[in-house]
């Protein structure tokens, strides 16, 4: 006992130096927080931090369950709005378990004429993961893409290559992206600028304009249709910066699967040239869960021979 | 060896090459027309290796760039930085630079009526522009056009025949900006360069004002700086010096490599990256390596066949002269004289031979560069306005020289080592 003292004796030999020490320490701590500073300017609106990556906003799936919509469409306000965004983000995706289908895409294009592709994809959305292998044209069979940890690659077999994507990438220069394939999570990535009511075909729906959170989302400018009754997002108009029209996105057929409403048939529309279009159409559709090395570089890699 | 005895062997050797014209043509012949292809082959690489540096620099904007990435609030690395004292130390480090200017470029998708191609689009700084005002060639339109018209566009010949554009037409360009969201905005054909004439370059050219709007950057923001030299050849050491100056000055330098790995970062400060022609141009020139191989394993073969010839006509040289050689030994011709003269006559030969097989090339090197290749085939690249170029340089053209001459002594040698063995009485005796 005696040494231990003599030991914090000669490393605190006084309680005022120690006290001056705290008080360093203190200060330290001061500064190293106010060097964190707050968002800069283009940065997420509000406190909740970038929301592009697999983690969601806190209570983001909890408060879904209990909110009260109004039953007159005219009486939605844009935080009501935001939320029958958040539930239509929460029920076209699968939280509570994974998903796999086959996606078959008909594209049409004024220069490469009309061409079908056929894809198996493997979704968790719990991590935002996916990946998907192409199954046709033969010419590109095995071809697949990855989306973990907030990275995405495509692999080329006959290269055997990794290559960096993003989300905002057009896939094989369709009107499809890349995110078309993860989940939905405009909730997150928007906030309401302006809402009116409106019909789309036979269904009243809200219309919704919003603008990005922040200047990382691909389209800034997004105007959505809402059926009110079904919850459901039936037309997307997506701007540019400069707002002009750049694609738009028709969910024509929906199928519930557990809790999930999933838009199965889904038809983008170039805004810059009309004739170029595609056709998404989901079927197979599996909820049974996955292993974990299917969202792994090796598997795609052993999976594409 | 006496310089006397030298000339003597010199002088019997050329005596000995001028006995049997036919002979010597065609011996000479075939070494001859391995230098020439050897020339042709040297002097059009070395063209190509010139071309493809000279399109590299009108593809990526100057003979230096320097690119910066700033974190954006998430950490991921932007293209785009706002610094005004880099092109101060840059003309502090280097002397010999032609122009200083900022560059920005994106890849851009343009629509008009309903076709579309994607190409890069490149924000030139008219005001301070050199490179392109004096290395492309308006088909049409004029540069008066594109400084003085808001939103105008320079097009290659290519894109606009693919389109049917001519000066005035409007196109709709696509694009992402610096920070990753989409924008779509309008410009008008102002000129149409020649991209044949600039090996099949099909970037677009807008001012770099305009394309900072549409990238959605500030005025006083860039995302390279091009540096134009007076010598292209100093680009490496310029670059070493200028890296070495932003470090000292605080400046984060990354290398190509670290920085294709660094998409995300966290720390709030700008990393810059370096590249020159050189580099670029070696990417886009590895494919000349195979053009360079298949001429050295012609020039190996070439050299195998001409002292397969050498060594064979000098076996039956030897054999003709086996009665003279006796008779040199006889009045006092030593072994290494015989050997010497062998030696001499096989180098001056060769030596003749390789000399006219260089000049005859010459003529006809600087012949095929006037013939006009298709510049849109796959070497494209490495021509100059629709032509090769026939470039031989000294030091080429006396490594062909030597390396012939040494083919020759070997392939002598065995020949003229038979000769100096000669037994003087035997060989008159048989001969007799």
């Amino acid at each position: 006992m005696l040494r231990l003292y003599e030991k914090k004796t000669k490393y605190f030999p006084s309680k005022s130096i120690r006290d001056i020490s705290l008080v360093i320490l203190g200060l330290v701590l001061v500064v190293c927080a106010q060097a964190q500073g707050s968002p800069p300017p283009g940065g997420p609106k509000g406190g909740g931090g970038p929301m592009a990556g697999i983690g969601l906003p806190l209570g983001f799936l909890e408060e879904d369950k209990d909110y009260k919509f109004p039953d007159d469409i005219t009486k939605y306000t844009a935080k009501d709005f935001l939320m029958l965004v958040r539930r239509t983000d929460i029920r076209s995706s699968f939280y509570n378990s994974d998903m796999s289908a086959t996606i078959t895409t008909v594209n049409v294009s004024p220069t490469r004429g009309t061409f079908v592709t056929k894809e198996q994809i493997f979704r968790r959305d719990k991590d935002d993961a996916f990946l998907m292998l192409t199954l046709e044209p033969e010419s590109r069979k095995g071809q697949g893409m990855l989306r973990v940890n907030n990275n995405m690659w495509r692999y080329d077999p006959t290269s055997r290559k990794f290559t960096h994507t993003t989300l905002k990438d057009t896939y094989e220069n369709t009107t499809v992206t890349n995110n078309d394939f993860r989940r939905w999570q405009r909730s997150i990535d928007y906030s309401v600028e302006k809402l009116s009511t409106g019909t789309l075909g036979n269904y009243k729906v809200i219309i919704g304009e919003l603008r990005a959170n922040n200047d990382e989302v691909p389209f800034p400018y997004i105007k959505m249709y809402v059926e009110a009754d079904r919850k459901i997002v039936l037309k997307v108009e997506e701007y540019s910066l400069s707002m002009k029209l750049l694609r738009t996105a028709y969910y024509t057929q929906y199928v519930q699967i557990g809790d999930s409403f999933v838009p199965t048939v889904q038809i983008f529309q170039d805004g810059l040239v009309p004739e170029k279009r595609s056709q998404v159409t989901y079927t197979n559709i599996s909820t049974k869960p996955l292993p974990d090395y299917y969202f792994t570089k090796e598997y795609l890699e052993r999976v594409s021979q | 060896m006496h310089l006397s005895n030298l000339k003597l062997h010199f002088k019997l050797a050329a005596r000995n090459v001028r006995r049997q014209p036919n002979r010597t043509i065609a011996l000479g012949g075939a070494v001859a027309f391995s230098a020439l292809v050897m020339t042709l082959i040297s002097g059009f690489v070395s063209g190509m290796d010139t071309a493809i540096q000279d399109n590299v620099t009108l593809y990526s904007g100057g003979h230096i760039l320097i690119s910066g990435y700033t974190p954006s609030w998430s950490g991921r690395l932007q293209n785009r930085f706002v610094d005004d004292e880099i092109a101060t130390i840059v003309g502090s480090a280097v002397t010999d630079i032609r122009t200083v200017s900022p560059l920005a470029q994106a890849r851009a998708t343009v629509v008009f009526g309903t076709r579309e191609i994607q190409l890069t689009l490149r924000g030139i700084d008219w005001t301070k522009d050199e490179l392109y005002h004096d290395s492309l060639l308006l088909s049409s339109g004029d540069w008066k056009a594109l400084n003085e018209h808001d939103r105008s566009m320079l097009m290659s010949s290519q894109t606009a025949d693919r389109f049917g554009l001519a000066i005035g037409d409007q196109v709709v360009v696509r694009l992402t900006t610096a920070s990753g969201q989409q924008n779509v905005t309008d410009y008008t054909v102002s000129a149409i360069y020649d991209d044949a004439a600039s090996g099949v370059m099909t970037t677009a050219f807008v001012s770099f004002e305009d394309l900072i709007a549409d990238l959605n950057m500030k005025p006083n923001e860039q995302q390279q700086i091009a540096i134009f030299l007076k010598d292209s050849t100093n680009a490496e050491h310029a670059a070493k010096a200028i890296a070495t100056a932003l470090a000292e000055k605080g400046y984060s330098i990354a290398s190509g490599s670290e920085q294709a790995t660094q998409r995300r970062m966290n720390s709030g400060k700008a990393v810059y990256s370096i590249s020159t022609v050189q580099e670029l141009a070696g990417e886009i020139g590895s494919a000349l390596g195979s053009i360079r191989w298949i001429g050295y394993a012609v020039f190996i073969l070439m050299l195998l066949v001409s002292a397969t010839g050498i060594a064979n006509s000098y076996q039956m040289v030897l054999l003709e002269r086996t009665k003279e050689i006796g008779m040199l030994r006889c009045i006092g011709f030593k072994k290494k004289d015989v050997f010497a003269s062998f030696i001499s006559e096989g180098i001056l030969l060769a030596g003749a031979a390789a000399i006219a097989g260089i000049l005859c090339a010459l003529p006809i090197g600087l012949g095929i560069s006037f013939i006009p290749f298709d510049p849109h085939g796959d070497f494209g690249a490495a021509l100059v306005k629709g032509h090769l170029r026939f470039i031989p340089t000294l030091g080429q053209l006396l490594i062909i020289l030597v390396f012939i001459m040494i083919v020759a002594v070997v392939a002598v040698f065995l020949p003229a080592r038979k000769a100096a063995e000669v037994v003087p009485v035997e060989a008159l005796r048989i001969t007799a």
